[in-house]
């Protein structure tokens, strides 16, 4: 039974975990804390839906939506992020958000605000290892975050255009003096952490076969979460903090019941910032000068 | 020099200090002395560490050892806030004046150490018509020929306006010694003599200054004596003619533009 | 007045409340996303004064803005030494979690809500805002309200020049948090029910859209990025579905054009320049 609590944990910890990631490439290397990912994620998720109910096969489904959300994260980075640029840094907080609420509202006016059974698409495959049930969905989403994460983390340390984000993470004005163009590598980092969210939606509406157009906020605030307790700005940190926090959402509700989730999640989160402000792996800020 | 000061009490006593930044002596075992109402510069190369002793008397940085005291009160380990109190203010290199607020909100900010308590914080002042705080706010403006700014944003305004009235904040809490980083840095000659006329009234005023500059013209004009820093250490000390024959300080400065 | 209207101008009301109980922190440079926390301590601690208690309504909210402000303090001073982007998720965390133990709450109801017996009539509430927003006009002649704009614009050379910079944050949290009780004690008795439910994350968020819309710069944007976000989705009811749409892309646009939001110190000083040269 416990074990599978665990892999539970472990199957929601890794849609946190990608959320997690695209929340912390845009923050770490960016410096822009995007509350639209939760839309993006909503968008992946319903698109797929959409596509599928329209008869498409799931893979292009899949592939429209993937699409949708990186032209939706473009515009974002067109009219949220690069207006905000050297203004309050709350600013940008306001438009990304307000994307989040236009992306909600589009879905509702096409698809109503109840939730919508996603069809199952590998419904009966099922690994059996004692009392333990694993759905082939379930192990191949696994697989697929965890390849994606492992694919990120070697791409960002291995190849040229890696090493110029990692510039932009470490000092944005130094960056910019050693050539790298951030008005060119900007919209290809908003493509990706669309890209990663989305996943993490379409993800979540095979495993749980279910969707709707407010699916993005919990997932996506608890993603928030586990980016700060893993440690902000950290691929691993990430990883470490979407598994952490998948755990202790399903052990909380399977040991106490759902409604002490928020108490023992966000309890956790708050614990960490008072604690460890730099998360369970970050660093910590460096001191200005004057 | 020995016997004159010794008449003179001290206002800011600098010993044995020392501080490193990972592992690189930035001032290494410094001490000089700046008796009341004199004014001294504190000069040297670019990297010599001379912002870095401002911070540390401000407390910016905490210190690695050595001794800080302002009139005669050990500071070294009193929280930057309250050095303030002590009786030492300071000005900045690359001025920092609150952005959002206008020249006059600046200047009311600078008077918080003489206006501490929650009564006065709490004063509806702005309702009161030519309030006190105002009226000597501006008044200070006045004496720098700057109450033409008073209700203008910082933002906007001229970096050589803006430097000078960063001085006259730093004058508003009413400390006795005015720590100022290149206060001419930048100014046209026209400005570095309104900026000098303002040094000498504060001197009037019996302040004591310690000042970071590297226009020597300037510095001979207010400073009665120099400290010459290099790689965080005093490599000379007194008057500036005295100094400038100094080996040790030709050699710093060598390949450095230095004016005879 | 129609029914309609006051529903609205009731709602207006509530939103200009938590307006301020953000904008007081905001403006000393630290974003509170967990307001909702606080409106639900104000909230369920009035109504459980009057219900259980039997107090009279007025002597139940203030004391419940009190104790909201006490726990803003209490929980305040160690989320404050945090900064930024950290303290922005410690506060949304707070929320989460005083919510959440509202919802475990059987005392006050726990996961059914709350009935409050006790009723606020609209005149209650209209009064009770415009006494926010003057004691906020009141505090924005002090020098308490320029050390909250200097502690936001540089903490260095604020606490340089003397400014407790940890005091005057906690002191605006706190006052953050004692408006945003208030405003929950009050809605507990306009609207005669509670649930742990309604004091969402969206509660926290929307205050903050409505501040950083009207602008953080001066004491009335709050107020007029209130009005707005009460009033525009109303006038936009002629195309019920799309209203909310329409109006997030109004905002995206509006804050791509305009970053700083709407009432700003150069607007002021714009109008203010102005009159005289088209007089002479």
């Amino acid at each position: 039974m416990v074990s599978q609590q665990i892999v539970n944990g472990l199957m929601l910890g890794s849609i946190y975990m990608l959320v997690a990631v695209a929340f912390t490439l845009a923050i770490g290397v960016l410096n822009f804390l995007n509350f639209s990912i939760p839309g993006l994620f909503m968008v992946g998720g319903m698109a797929a839906y959409g596509g599928v109910k329209l008869g498409l096969h799931w893979s292009l489904a899949f592939a429209g939506a993937l699409a949708l959300a990186a032209l939706i994260s473009l515009a974002v980075e067109r009219l949220a992020y690069r207006p905000m640029q050297g203004g309050d840094p709350e600013a940008p907080l306001v438009s990304s958000l307000g994307f989040l609420v236009l992306l909600e509202n589009l879905m509702l006016i096409r698809y109503g605000s109840d939730q919508q059974a996603f069809p199952p698409l590998l419904a009966d495959m099922n690994l059996r290892i004692g009392d333990l049930v694993i759905g082939m969905a379930q192990l191949a989403s696994l697989a697929l975050s965890i390849a994606l994460v492992v694919w990120l983390s070697w791409f960002l340390s291995a190849t040229n255009s890696g090493r110029r984000i990692r510039t932009v993470a470490e000092s944005g004005e130094t960056a910019v003096l050693l050539g790298v163009n951030m008005s060119s590598l900007a919209p290809r980092l908003f493509v990706g952490s669309a890209m990663l969210a989305a996943t993490a939606g379409i993800l979540f509406a095979v495993n749980y076969q279910q969707v709707s157009p407010f699916m993005g906020e919990g997932v996506g605030f608890k993603g928030v979460a586990a980016m700060i307790v893993g440690g902000m700005g950290s691929i691993w940190g990430a990883v470490l903090g979407g598994l952490l926090i998948g755990m202790i959402e399903v052990l909380s509700i399977s040991v106490i019941g759902a409604n002490v989730v928020n108490i023992t999640v966000y309890g956790l989160l708050l614990l960490i910032l008072i604690l460890r402000p730099q998360g369970l792996i970050g660093r910590p800020p460096s001191r200005e000068k004057l | 020099m020995t016997a004159k000061s010794a008449q003179r009490s001290v206002a800011l006593s600098i010993t044995g200090l020392s501080k490193s930044f990972a592992g690189v002596r930035a001032i290494d075992n410094l001490s000089f002395e700046v008796p009341e109402g004199r004014a001294v510069a504190l000069i040297g190369p670019n990297g010599a560490g001379k912002t870095t002793v401002f911070n540390m008397v401000s407390g910016v940085y905490p210190v690695d050892c050595g001794t800080i005291a302002v009139n005669g009160v050990d500071v070294t380990h009193m929280p930057s806030r309250k050095r303030i109190a002590a009786g030492v203010a300071r000005s900045f290199q690359n001025i920092r004046l609150m952005a959002h607020l206008s020249v006059l909100d600046n200047l009311l900010v600078g008077q918080h150490r003489r206006n501490a308590s929650i009564a006065a914080m709490l004063t509806p002042y702005r309702l009161v018509p030519s309030h006190r705080w105002k009226r000597e706010a501006l008044q200070a403006l006045a004496e720098s020929g700057l109450e033409a700014y008073a209700k203008e944003n910082v933002g906007a305004l001229p970096y050589g306006v803006r430097k000078r009235i960063d001085l006259v904040r730093a004058t508003l809490a009413g400390a006795n010694v005015l720590m100022l980083d290149e206060p001419a840095a930048g100014l046209n000659p026209t400005e570095t003599n309104a900026l000098r006329g303002d040094l000498q009234a504060l001197k009037a005023r019996g302040l004591t200054l310690l000042v970071v500059e590297h226009d020597m013209h300037f510095v001979d004009s207010v400073c009665e004596n120099v400290v010459v820093l290099n790689f965080g250490q005093k490599i000379a000390e007194g008057p500036l003619s005295t100094v400038r024959q100094d080996r040790l300080v030709r050699e710093a400065y060598l390949g450095v533009e230095e004016e005879a | 007045m129609s029914g309609y209207l006051t529903g609205v101008l009731v709602t207006l009301s509530f939103n200009i409340i938590a307006a301020y109980a953000v904008y007081l922190p905001i403006a000393a440079g630290q974003l509170n996303l967990g307001i909702a926390g606080f409106m639900a301590i104000g909230a369920y601690a009035a109504a459980f004064l009057t219900n259980e208690m039997s107090w009279p309504i007025w002597a139940a909210v203030l004391v419940s803005a009190g104790l909201a402000g006490s726990v803003g303090l209490m929980i305040g001073l160690p989320v404050l030494r945090t900064h930024g982007i950290y303290l922005a998720m410690a506060t949304f965390a707070l929320g989460q979690v005083i919510s959440a133990v509202f919802l475990n709450l059987e005392v006050v109801g726990g996961a059914a809500g709350y009935p409050v017996a006790a009723y606020a009539p609209p005149n209650i509430v209209f009064a009770a805002a415009a006494g926010v927003v003057g004691f906020m006009l009141l505090l924005s002649t002090t020098r308490f309200a320029l050390y909250l704009t200097a502690v936001k614009s540089d903490p260095t050379v604020a606490d340089l020049l003397g400014v407790s910079v940890r005091g005057i944050q906690a002191a605006a949290f706190t006052l953050g948090a004692m408006v945003a009780g208030f405003g929950g004690a009050l809605y507990a008795h306009h609207y005669s029910f509670i649930e742990a439910q309604h004091f969402n994350v969206m509660l926290s968020v929307f205050p903050v859209l409505y501040v950083l819309f009207g602008g953080t710069q001066t004491v009335l944007g709050p107020l007029v990025g209130a009005l707005f976000f009460t009033l525009a989705p109303e006038w936009l009811r002629a195309s019920a579905e799309w209203r909310y749409a329409l109006f997030a892309l109004f905002i995206i646009l509006f804050m791509a054009a305009r970053p700083q939001g709407l009432v700003t110190m150069s607007l002021f000083r714009l109008f203010g320049r102005r009159k005289p040269q088209v007089t002479t």
